[in-house]
């Protein structure tokens, strides 16, 4: 048994104050974090408010912020926290209204959920086989190989920045949802999906990553964001701002080797764009940002070079998997 | 229609189910082997008319949750792919990686959100079910984020309140898993049947008692002792490691007590020989359940498992209708007792149970509400409610309701478990009653109206205390040994005098005991060899 001090923030949910308030708790390094605050609960305080239930990673009740982080603490283990931080502070998840202590309002991440319309779609005028299963292929159901792991936990929503930035974004589980029906054969909305999400709802995401560390059950939603931002390029162009940046980005930079930002603004949104951005410019340049022409950079012929391998044709459903490292036990 | 549940739906235990959903589709197997398969597995106390139920709509079930969005695993000619499972004589065992539960949970919640035509009501606990002029009238819950009380009027209601696995200290059930339906109604007059059959998984991990499924040993998983012998050859020669449930957990029981066990009081469950590949595909939830609570790799070390407390076979009395014994009642899942699972249940039946019987329930209920007159749950019941809540919350002194769980829990690890000793049995009845008394003394210190967990784990003390009563009660009049019930006295199953169910109703003494008949209809009782 080891003396852990923990650092939780309290707040009763009546008042609109917090407070961290301290515990020592007796408990094994190897034990989950979820553990030791059940024992705060039954022998020190029950009036902590949380949600927990299967203590194994799959009801998804009980993610938390960590010294920081948003994880599940069933699946969070003590010892490697301690060590890292000296102490195990828990604080509610972000992006969410506190309800009471640990528990939030998770009203804005099932809203995102159900935007994305969570059910199959299946044209009625192509019934499926009668009193058979449908089939798919080896590939087919490679696409579905890490999607069905998630468990809702919100984790990767309160980890998003760009969630709480702009209430259009979809964020990253409702994205990873949507994939998992948009790659589904037997889904027969695959366009109407992919026109659905367009703008700020699917490329707001600044491929921060963070919602990928956070995942517990390695869903990757980035990875999957990615994927839908290509299926819908494929599919219906790039005819908006969000898909013509994502576009113009890359051949900004093959142009020059460089970013020149004059004028990807300028492809992006348009010269009558462009007049709502003259604010930023000169907010830019007062930071020392050069709008000026950038002259190509010395090796540009190497950019062009890598460019030309990676337009090399891919196919997106054979593509490599890695396998799927599982649920995270404390820092690994 | 209205769903009302303790959790947020996709939160709910059924997610955590791993293994597989039995269905016979092969045109190789057939319902009748799946029939026999349940009713051996059962040690002949399952219902053969509510299993051949179960095992006909089986095909159809599995067909129609993929057709709503289940993604299983697949065959490479694109079918749905099988794995062989415990009790089985046949590989039938359709499943979606190991948490087959939650692809089903998941499918099914879609669908529900499809049309919004059902309300869902998250985070309410049903505090009581309302019964009066010998029907069912309605539920009162309480909503865990305002403190709320509400009446629900309701021509009919289907109990779908699962597992009660935390009356128990070792257990792979959910800390959510509390019984709270199966206590309601039995406080209101429900009939519980078959209590005292209690499933323990064989595998499960060392102090944290999670699930390692069966489906490992569907893949070819073998169990070794700490000798390096493959036990279970000597105690199922020909299913070895594939025998049902109770058997194994027995034979695990009878080698560490015997001294063949590991130095933690385990066995080991081997999956090297599989090979790296079919263990991370395949079995991706367990690598990393060995990984993260017992710091071992299963891809090159063997697994510590033990048995735990996994499923009741029993619930609430219902018959193949999934009504109860209540006008406008119904319930289904593991809440409920049919019964198909008998004295013990086989692997990959009980998700199957739940949606064969869920939607029987589902289909009934409708059916009974459109010619039912109106509830008459009224104020009056509301305030009941809210008056015993009141109470509860003003106890100035006494115990935590911790204290009393935890001896609850430690009781019936101790004493009711996979073996049961006649003595213990009497200890373990005379100890949760003396708990029950001491429960009426329990306290609440949480006074908030938000999210008052305290108050919750009060009222659902209350719930689990009234089910070990009835488990206990039933295990120690019932003097045989049959499925996973096992008397260290009487160590034959005893057909002649308890060919028949146990039927459990409240009184203010305590549960009352009565017997009902098992239906036999194409297999009669022989002994049962894996």
């Amino acid at each position: 048994m080891t003396q852990v001090p923990f650092e939780i923030l309290r707040n009763d949910g009546k008042s609109g104050q917090s407070h961290f308030q301290s515990f020592v708790v007796d408990v094994e390094e190897n034990q989950a974090i979820l553990t030791a605050l059940l024992k705060i609960r039954s022998e020190q305080d029950p009036s902590l408010a949380m949600r927990y239930s299967c203590r194994q990673a799959i009801c998804g009740s009980c993610a938390m912020r960590v010294n920081g982080k948003s994880r599940l603490v069933c699946t969070t283990m003590v010892g490697p926290e301690f060590r890292a931080h000296g102490k195990i502070r828990i604080e509610p998840m972000l992006n969410q209204m506190v309800v009471r202590d640990l528990v939030v309002d998770q009203t804005p991440f099932w809203d995102r959920y159900n935007a994305v319309q969570p059910f199959l779609i299946h044209d009625p005028s192509h019934p499926m086989p009668e009193g058979k299963e449908t089939r798919m292929s080896p590939e087919q159901v490679e696409q579905f190989y890490e999607t069905p792991r998630c468990i809702a936990c919100a984790a990767c929503y309160s980890a998003c920045p760009a969630v709480g930035s702009d209430p259009e974004f979809l964020g990253p589980m409702a994205l990873a949802k949507l994939y998992r029906f948009t790659v589904d054969p037997r889904d027969t909305a695959y366009h109407q999906r992919l026109q659905s999400v367009q703008n700020q709802k699917l490329w707001l995401c600044l491929r921060c990553n963070l919602c990928v560390e956070a995942c517990p059950k390695d869903v990757r939603p980035a990875e999957r964001i990615v994927d839908l931002k290509r299926l819908a390029v494929q599919e219906i162009g790039t005819p908006e701002h969000g898909s013509r940046h994502a576009q113009k980005f890359l051949t900004n930079i093959e142009d020059g080797g460089v970013l020149n930002e004059t004028k990807l603004a300028r492809e992006t949104l348009g010269l009558f764009g462009m007049l709502g951005q003259v604010g930023k410019g000169i907010s830019m340049m007062r930071h020392g940002k050069s709008l000026k022409k950038h002259p190509p950079i010395q090796g540009v012929s190497e950019v062009k070079a890598i460019y030309a391998d990676l337009n090399q044709p891919e196919d997106l459903k054979g593509r490599q998997r890695p396998a799927g490292k599982g649920v995270k036990g404390g820092e690994q | 229609m209205g769903v009302l549940s303790k959790l947020h739906p996709l939160r709910s235990h059924s997610g955590a189910a791993q293994g597989g959903i039995n269905a016979a589709l092969d045109p190789k197997d057939s319902v009748k082997d799946h029939v026999y398969d349940t009713v051996k597995g059962s040690d002949y106390l399952a219902d053969q008319d509510a299993a051949e139920i179960l095992c006909k709509e089986a095909g159809p079930t599995v067909i129609e949750m993929e057709h709503m969005g289940t993604i299983f695993n697949r065959a490479p000619d694109g079918s749905l792919d099988r794995r062989a499972f415990g009790g089985a004589s046949y590989n039938r065992t359709i499943y979606a990686a190991d948490r087959t539960g939650l692809a089903l949970l998941q499918a099914l919640y879609e669908e529900v959100g499809r049309d919004r035509k059902i309300r869902v009501y998250e985070e309410w606990d049903a505090i009581d079910l309302i019964v009066r002029d010998g029907r069912v009238q309605g539920v009162v819950a309480m909503e865990r984020k305002s403190g709320h009380i509400e009446g629900f009027a309701a021509k009919a209601v289907v109990l779908a309140t699962g597992p009660a696995g935390r009356i128990y200290g070792k257990t792979t059930n959910s800390h959510e898993s509390t019984g709270d339906g199966c206590a309601l109604a039995y406080r209101a007059g429900a009939f519980l049947k078959d209590m005292e059959f209690v499933q323990f998984h064989p595998t499960c991990l060392p102090h944290t008692s999670i699930l390692i499924t069966e489906g490992a040993r569907g893949e070819g998983g073998i169990l070794r002792n700490a000798k390096g012998e493959r036990f279970m050859e000597r105690y199922a020669p020909h299913f070895k490691e594939l025998a049902s449930r109770d058997v194994v957990s027995r034979a695990i029981v009878t080698e560490v007590r015997e001294g063949r066990g590991f130095p933690d009081g385990t066995v080991r469950l081997e999956l090297m020989h599989l090979g790296k590949e079919k263990v991370e595909s395949k079995l991706q939830e367990i690598v990393s359940y060995s990984r993260t609570f017992a710091g071992i790799d299963p891809v090159v070390e063997g697994i510590p498992v033990f048995p735990a407390q996994h499923y009741m076979m029993g619930g609430i009395s219902t018959n193949p209708k999934a009504e109860t014994n209540i006008s406008g009642l119904y319930a289904a899942g593991e809440a409920a007792c049919v019964s198909v699972h008998g004295a013990n249940r086989l692997g990959a039946n009980s998700l199957l149970e739940t949606l064969v019987y869920g939607k029987i329930a589902g289909q009934n209920a409708a059916a009974y509400a459109k010619t039912a007159t109106a509830s008459t749950l009224s104020q009056a019941d509301v305030e009941a409610s809210q008056n015993t809540v009141h109470a509860l919350l003003e106890r100035k002194d006494g115990e935590t309701p911790a204290k009393i769980r935890t001896e609850m829990q430690s009781t019936m690890d101790e004493l009711v478990g996979v073996y049961r000793h006649p003595d213990d049995l009497i200890n373990a009845i005379t100890r949760i009653s003396q708990l029950k008394v001491r429960y009426t003394k329990c306290i609440v210190t949480d006074k908030s109206t938000t999210f008052n967990l305290n108050l919750i784990e009060a009222i659902e003390l209350g719930h689990m205390l009234d089910l070990a009563e009835v488990i206990v009660a039933g295990a120690l009049a019932r003097t045989e040994s049959r499925g996973a019930h096992v008397r260290t006295d009487y160590p034959k199953r005893d057909d002649q005098k308890w060919m028949r169910h146990t039927l459990a109703s409240v009184t203010k003494e305590g549960p009352n005991l009565t017997y009902l008949p098992v239906t036999v209809t194409e297999f009669q009782p022989k002994e049962r060899a894996y």
